[in-house]
C-alpha cells in the first residue's frame, strides 16, 4: 500500500495574510485612473504602498517651479526634505505637518495631514488604512494655497538671487486652491480608493482561496487515486491468484474423470461383462453426468485460458453456414429433450468468412445452449445467418448470427453485466437453471478476438436477441493468429 | 492565532460553520450593522445570484491596546453547500475559535449532525484539535415552527460541553453573545498558550471590552455589560 499523501494545507492561507495594495490593485489600470483624476483637479498625486514603493505618480503645474527652486543648492535641499517628509514621515502632527484646515461638512478627514513646503506650497497626506492596518499613503500637490500672494521670505531665504518674476510666472502654473477645497477632493479620491480596495480585496481573496481549495481537491483525489490504484492492483492479483487456481483445480478433475467416463463406457459397452437394465441406466446416468461435468471443467479452462491471455485464434476459410448447421446438430438432442423447437434460418448461398471455425462453433453452440437452458418447455429458439455485406458497428464487411428464443429474458438492469465470468442473473441456491455463468463470457471473448462484436436485447419474461456480428476478412493489420482479449479485462469499467 | 511581537499585532480567527442556509452570513452582518465603522471594515461578502454563500463571508474588526497592541479579529462564514468542502477546509484553517450556528429545528437534526462531523472531520484534517479549538454552538431560527423549545435548549445545554446559545439571527437575538461567547473561550484559549495578559498585558474583560465598545449591544443580554458606545462623527476611513 502507498503511504497516504498529507492532505494539511500550506502553513499560511491567503485568509491569514494582510493584503498590501499590490494585491488588491492592477497597478496600470490604478495608475490610469489616478492620471485621470489627477487631469480632473489639476493637482499632482502620489500613491505609495505601506513600504514607501510607488504605486502612482502624476506630477501637474509644478515641474518648471520645482526645477527652478531646485537649481539652488539651498533650495535642493529644502526641497528634498520636504519630500522626504512627505513621503516618508510619520503621519501624525510632528515634523513641521499639522491638521488641515477643512471646511465644516468634510467631516472624518481619515488622519489626513497637511505638510507646508518652504515654498508657500502645500502638500497633503493621507494614510491608507484597511482593516486598521496601514497599507500605504497618498500625497497630493503640491498646490498654491489660495492667500499666498507673494513669493515667501522662506523660500526668498533659501534661493538667494532668484529672479521674482520668473519664479512667480512658473507659480502660476501651479492649481491655485483654497486648501479646504484641495482637502474635499482627496476625501472624495479616499472614497475612490476605497471601491477599488474593497473591490480588488473580494477578487483577490476570492480567487487565492478558489486556487487553494483547488489544490486541497487535487491532493484529496490524488490520495483517493492512490488508494483505488492500490485496490485496482491487488483486485488483478486476486483475479490472477483466482484464474490460476481454477486451471490447477479444473486440471486436477478432469483427470480422474476422464477415467470414470471411460470406465463408465467400458461398463456400458459390456467389455465387463453383461449388466442388466438397471445398471445400464445408472451407467449412462453417470456417463451423462460425467459429460456435463467435463463440459463444466471445460468451460473453466477455456476462461482461465482467455483471462491469462492464452487462447489463439487460428484463422481460416470457414462455411459459416456449416457451423450454424453443426451446432444445431450438437444442439438438437438437448432442445428435442426439453420440447423446444430448434430452427436455423440460413441465407441462400453458402457464406464463407475467415474465422477460427472451432471457436465459431463454440460462440454458436454456446449462445444456443443458453437460448435452449433458458427457454421453457414448448417454447422456440431461432438462429439466423444473414448475408454478407456492410456492417455499421464494424465499419466493414461483415455478418450477423442472430441467436431468439422465447425464454425467461434478462431483466433491464443486468444486460450490461451477464458476459461477465461466472456471472449468473439468479444466483441463489435455489436458481432454477445450472450452469458456471462462463458460457456468454467465452462468447463475448472469442467474438471480439474476431474483431467482432455482440450484444443483447431482451426484455424480463419475453425472450431474448443475442446478435453476433463479425467481419468477413480479417483485418490487413491482424496476423493470422490472434490472441483473444482476456477477459479479465471488462473490469477496467468498474473505476 | 498570530500573534507577531516585533510589530505587535495579535490576530484571532473565528469562523462561522454550520449547515447550509443555518444563519452564518445572518450572524455577520448583524455584527457588521451593530459595530461601530471604524472599528471594523467592510462585510465582504461573495454569493451567488441565489444569495448562497460562495466562498466565504469575512468581517475585520479591530482595536488598539492600551499597550499599544493591535487586535484584529477576523470572523468567517464558510459555504454551507455540500460541494463546497475544500473551501470550507481552507477557510477553517487556523481557526482560533468556532461558532457553529445549526438549524434549531427538530427535522434539521441530520443536518446540523452531518456538519458537525464534517467539522470534526476538517479541523482533523487541518491539523486542528478539535478538543483544543473553542466551539459554541447556536440554535439559529428558534421562531420557527418545528424549532425546539426552551426547555429543550436547556436539558441540551445541561448535556453539552460546549456553550450553547438560542438564537434568532435574523432579528439579532442571540447573534452578540454567541459572538462574546466564543471571544471569550478563544481568549482564554490563547491566553493558555501565549499568555496575553502576561505579555500583552491584555486582560480577558479588556479584550472583549474593547471589541465590544465598539459594538452596539443594546437590547441584548450584553447591554448591561457594555455600555452604548459613543458615536464619532460619520466619515471616510480608507
Amino acid at each position: 500500500m502507498s503511504t497516504p499523501l498529507p492532505l494539511h494545507l500550506p502553513a499560511e492561507s491567503v485568509l491569514q495574510r494582510k493584503i498590501t495594495l499590490q494585491d488588491v490593485l492592477d497597478i496600470p489600470t490604478f495608475s490610469e485612473l489616478v492620471r485621470g483624476f489627477a487631469d480632473l483637479y489639476k493637482l499632482g498625486v502620489k500613491v505609495f504602498d505601506e513600504r514607501g514603493q510607488k504605486l502612482a505618480d502624476i506630477k501637474l503645474g509644478n515641474a518648471d517651479f520645482c526645477a527652478y527652486v531646485f537649481s539652488f543648492a539651498e533650495g535642493r535641499r529644502c526641497c528634498s526634505a520636504t519630500v522626504a517628509r512627505v513621503k516618508e514621515g510619520p503621519l501624525n502632527v510632528s515634523e513641521g505637518a499639522r491638521l488641515p484646515t477643512a471646511s465644516a461638512d468634510a467631516g472624518s478627514l481619515g488622519g489626513m495631514l497637511t505638510v507646508p513646503c518652504f515654498t508657500g506650497l502645500r502638500y497633503l497626506i493621507l494614510p491608507v488604512m484597511w482593516e486598521g492596518d496601514l497599507v500605504g499613503r497618498v500625497v497630493f500637490g503640491p498646490f498654491t494655497p489660495e492667500e499666498l500672494k507673494d513669493l515667501p521670505p522662506s523660500l526668498l531665504e533659501a534661493t538667494k538671487g532668484i529672479d521674482h518674476a520668473l519664479a512667480l510666472q512658473h507659480l502660476a502654473q501651479i492649481r491655485r486652491a483654497p486648501e479646504s477645497t484641495v482637502v474635499k477632493v482627496m476625501l472624495h479620491f479616499a472614497h475612490l480608493l476605497e471601491a477599488l480596495i474593497a473591490a480588488g480585496q473580494k477578487t483577490w481573496l476570492t480567487s487565492q482561496v478558489h486556487i487553494e481549495a483547488t489544490q486541497v481537491t487535487n491532493r484529496e483525489l490524488a490520495q483517493k487515486n492512490r488508494k483505488l490504484e492500490d485496490l485496482y492492483q491487488r483486485l488483478k492479483e486476486l483475479d490472477r491468484l483466482k484464474s490460476s487456481f481454477l486451471a490447477t483445480v479444473s486440471h486436477e478433475l478432469r483427470t480422474p474423470l476422464t477415467s470414470i467416463i471411460g470406465y463408465s463406457e467400458m461398463l456400458d459397452e459390456g467389455l465387463a461383462g453383461p449388466l442388466n437394465t438397471e445398471q445400464t441406466d445408472y451407467v449412462r446416468t453417470i456417463m451423462e453426468k460425467g459429460d456435463t461435468l467435463l463440459g463444466l471443467i471445460s468451460s473453466i479452462l477455456d476462461i482461465t485460458q482467455i483471462e491469462s491471455g492464452k487462447v489463439r485464434l487460428k484463422f481460416e476459410s470457414t462455411q459459416v453456414s456449416d457451423v450454424i448447421t453443426s451446432s444445431v446438430s450438437t444442439l438438437a438432442p438437448q432442445a428435442q429433450k426439453k420440447g423446444i423447437s430448434l430452427e436455423a434460418k440460413l441465407p441462400p448461398q453458402a457464406l464463407q468468412a475467415m474465422a477460427d471455425t472451432e471457436k465459431l462453433k463454440q460462440v454458436v453452440v454456446n449462445l444456443l445452449a443458453n437460448a435452449v437452458k433458458f427457454t421453457p418447455r414448448g417454447g422456440w429458439v431461432r438462429v439466423t445467418l444473414t448475408d454478407a455485406g456492410h456492417q455499421a458497428e464494424l465499419n466493414a464487411r461483415g455478418y450477423r448470427i442472430v441467436v431468439q428464443d422465447s425464454g425467461v429474458g434478462v431483466p433491464g438492469d443486468q444486460l450490461d453485466k451477464i458476459f461477465q465470468s461466472f456471472y449468473q442473473v439468479d444466483n441463489s441456491s435455489t436458481r432454477e437453471f445450472g450452469g458456471a455463468g462462463l458460457g456468454l463470457a467465452i462468447v463475448k471473448s472469442y467474438v471480439e478476438g474476431h474483431g467482432g462484436k455482440v450484444e443483447v436485447l431482451s426484455q424480463e419474461g419475453q425472450g431474448a436477441t443475442f446478435s453476433v456480428v463479425l467481419p468477413v476478412a480479417v483485418s490487413a493489420t491482424r496476423e493470422s493468429e490472434l490472441i483473444a482479449p482476456p477477459a479479465s479485462e471488462a473490469l477496467e469499467d468498474r473505476f | 492565532m498570530q500573534l507577531n511581537h516585533a510589530q505587535r499585532e495579535l490576530t484571532v480567527k473565528v469562523v462561522y460553520y454550520g449547515p447550509g442556509l443555518s444563519g452564518k452570513t445572518t450572524n455577520l452582518q448583524q455584527i457588521h450593522a451593530r459595530t461601530h465603522a471604524e472599528g471594523r471594515s467592510h462585510l465582504l461578502k461573495v454569493e451567488t445570484r441565489d444569495d448562497r454563500t460562495l466562498f466565504f463571508d469575512m468581517l475585520p474588526v479591530f482595536f488598539q491596546t492600551r499597550t499599544g497592541f493591535k487586535v484584529k479579529v477576523k470572523l468567517f462564514t464558510v459555504p454551507g453547500q455540500v460541494m463546497h468542502n475544500a473551501t470550507r477546509r481552507v477557510v477553517l484553517q487556523s481557526a482560533d475559535g468556532v461558532a457553529f450556528i445549526a438549524d434549531s429545528r427538530r427535522g434539521a437534526a441530520g443536518e446540523n449532525n452531518s456538519y458537525w462531523r464534517d467539522l470534526l472531520e476538517n479541523m482533523r484534517e487541518n491539523g486542528l484539535d478539535p478538543a483544543d479549538v473553542p466551539v459554541v454552538i447556536q440554535y439559529n431560527k428558534l421562531d420557527l415552527p418545528d424549532a425546539r423549545t426552551s426547555s429543550e435548549l436547556e436539558d441540551l445545554r445541561a448535556k453539552s460541553k460546549e456553550p450553547i446559545v438560542g438564537a434568532v439571527a435574523i432579528r439579532g437575538q442571540g447573534v452578540l453573545e454567541t459572538l462574546h461567547s466564543v471571544l471569550q473561550l478563544a481568549y482564554r484559549k490563547m491566553d493558555g498558550r501565549s499568555g496575553l495578559a502576561r505579555n500583552m498585558s491584555l486582560s480577558e474583560s479588556d479584550f472583549l471590552r474593547q471589541i465590544f465598545a465598539q459594538v452596539d449591544c443594546a437590547g441584548t443580554q450584553l447591554a448591561s455589560h457594555y455600555p452604548a458606545p459613543v458615536k464619532a462623527a460619520q466619515g471616510v476611513v480608507p
